[in-house]
């Protein structure tokens, strides 16, 4: 296929479904594309699990050392650009109030990305730390301290271990909140309350409120493998909590810090406005 | 497929959805479109290595065209090193780009790129699902 002159875009009709379709209609995977061959390109992963590698390594007082950098899924190594399609996870329907899911629903593809910290270039926050970043973690940590840096925007948090929350007169909105920790056996558990609402629990539009709870579960069970949980409560748009799959994350192979990365400057921005400008005027 | 001059794509539907998994930086589909991609064949003028996007810009037959990648982070790990792109700057390349939704004109999502020696090269998220991925790949 040859392209002698640049392609002149306009009049760039989108499908009304686009608009109007629910939320959760609009999940799938892509289909290969039948007039495109698959192309062999360097910088595709073929992933490898990682072995488990040996027992838990243990702090001086005995409890597990998350200490290491991460990446998430199973094989050490950054996998954004994987071959093979990661699995959907199996977890339970979020509960949504009725009017919270038909709130989410209703709005439009540009307008979710929009609302999402890591086109706004906001800190992700908690759980989106975890769960709504493609780059790697470095845990550093000892028994008296947690500390959670992400190459995602070059963000932190750092939690003294244990720690209780503090006085309801304390509290102000953080976009890590403010976190109570404790062990539970060999699981560590980071419970996260008054947070700043604007860095949503997904990028789907499950956003936070003043009653947001966030219940983080982390464990070693092996020295190359850490798992991660989270507990959503918030009466304000859930009819009972909502529990997440355990997602993995495995222990760099290679890389011993993470890298410099910022978001600055995001066109991407501008682009969904315009885009969510052209959607609302369909929708007159 | 053969695009010429003045060609005004009209893209009505027949659009494949999917949504940004928790662990994509953002879906490129959700801003691009997967059924409106081309061969882009033109001289590597400039690279804005740069964070969140880097960007590409190409010489094709006197008009500029912006191609937007991935993150440094994911590709200086794929091999798509400023030394990688400099090596072709000046010298004919093609690029597999994918174009604006909003219909911004000569402006692509990149997701490969064939740089001039002949290496193709990843730099962008599998929009089309030409690398057996998903399309915010």
């Amino acid at each position: 296929m040859t392209v002698r002159t640049l392609v002149t875009l306009g009049a760039v009709s989108l499908g009304s479904a686009l608009v109007s379709a629910p939320l959760w209609a609009q999940i799938g995977e892509q289909q290969p594309n039948p007039d495109k061959p698959f192309v062999e390109a360097r910088g595709n992963v073929t992933p490898v699990r990682l072995p488990p590698g040996g027992s838990t390594p243990r702090m001086a007082d005995g409890k597990p050392d998350f200490s290491g950098v991460w990446f998430s899924g199973p094989t050490g190594r950054a996998n954004a650009w994987s071959v093979v399609p990661d699995q959907p996870r199996k977890e339970d329907p979020i509960p949504f109030k009725p009017e919270v899911r038909k709130k989410i629903d209703s709005m439009t593809r540009a307008e979710r990305e929009l609302g999402r910290a890591q086109v706004a270039c906001r800190p992700l926050g908690v759980p989106g730390m975890w769960t709504d970043n493609p780059y790697p973690h470095q845990i550093v940590m000892k028994p008296t301290m947690f500390v959670h840096l992400i190459e995602s925007n070059n963000n932190w948090r750092a939690v003294p271990l244990p720690k209780a929350h503090k006085p309801a007169d304390e509290q102000e909105p953080l976009y890590m909140g403010d976190t109570a920790t404790r062990w539970e056996g060999d699981t560590l558990v980071l419970e996260t309350i008054s947070f700043d609402t604007r860095p949503w629990i997904q990028g789907n539009g499950w956003f936070k409120t003043e009653q947001t709870k966030v219940i983080e579960r982390l464990r070693r069970p092996t020295r190359n493998f850490l798992e991660y949980q989270y507990t959503v409560e918030d009466p304000n748009t859930l009819t009972r909590p909502w529990t997440s799959a355990w997602r993995e994350f495995s222990l760099s192979v290679a890389e011993l810090t993470l890298t410099e990365n910022f978001c600055t400057n995001n066109e991407n921005v501008e682009q969904f406005e315009k885009l969510a400008e052209q959607e609302r005027e369909k929708q007159k | 497929m053969r695009v010429t001059t003045g060609i005004v794509l009209s893209v009505a539907t027949a659009i494949l959805f999917a949504a940004a998994p928790a662990s994509a930086h953002h879906a490129f589909a959700a801003e691009f479109d997967a059924q409106n991609c081309a061969d882009v064949v033109g001289v590597l003028t400039k690279v804005n290595y740069e964070n969140p996007h880097a960007y590409l810009f190409l010489n094709v037959n006197g008009e500029e065209a912006t191609f937007q990648l991935s993150s440094t982070s994911n590709l200086r790990r794929g091999g798509a090193t400023v030394a990688a792109f400099n090596a072709s700057m000046n010298k004919q390349v093609t690029v597999r780009g994918c174009a604006s939704r909003n219909g911004e004109k000569n402006r692509y999502a990149a997701s490969y790129i064939k740089l001039a020696d002949g290496v193709v090269q990843r730099v962008g998220q599998d929009v089309e699902g030409v690398f057996g991925t998903k399309i915010w790949r």
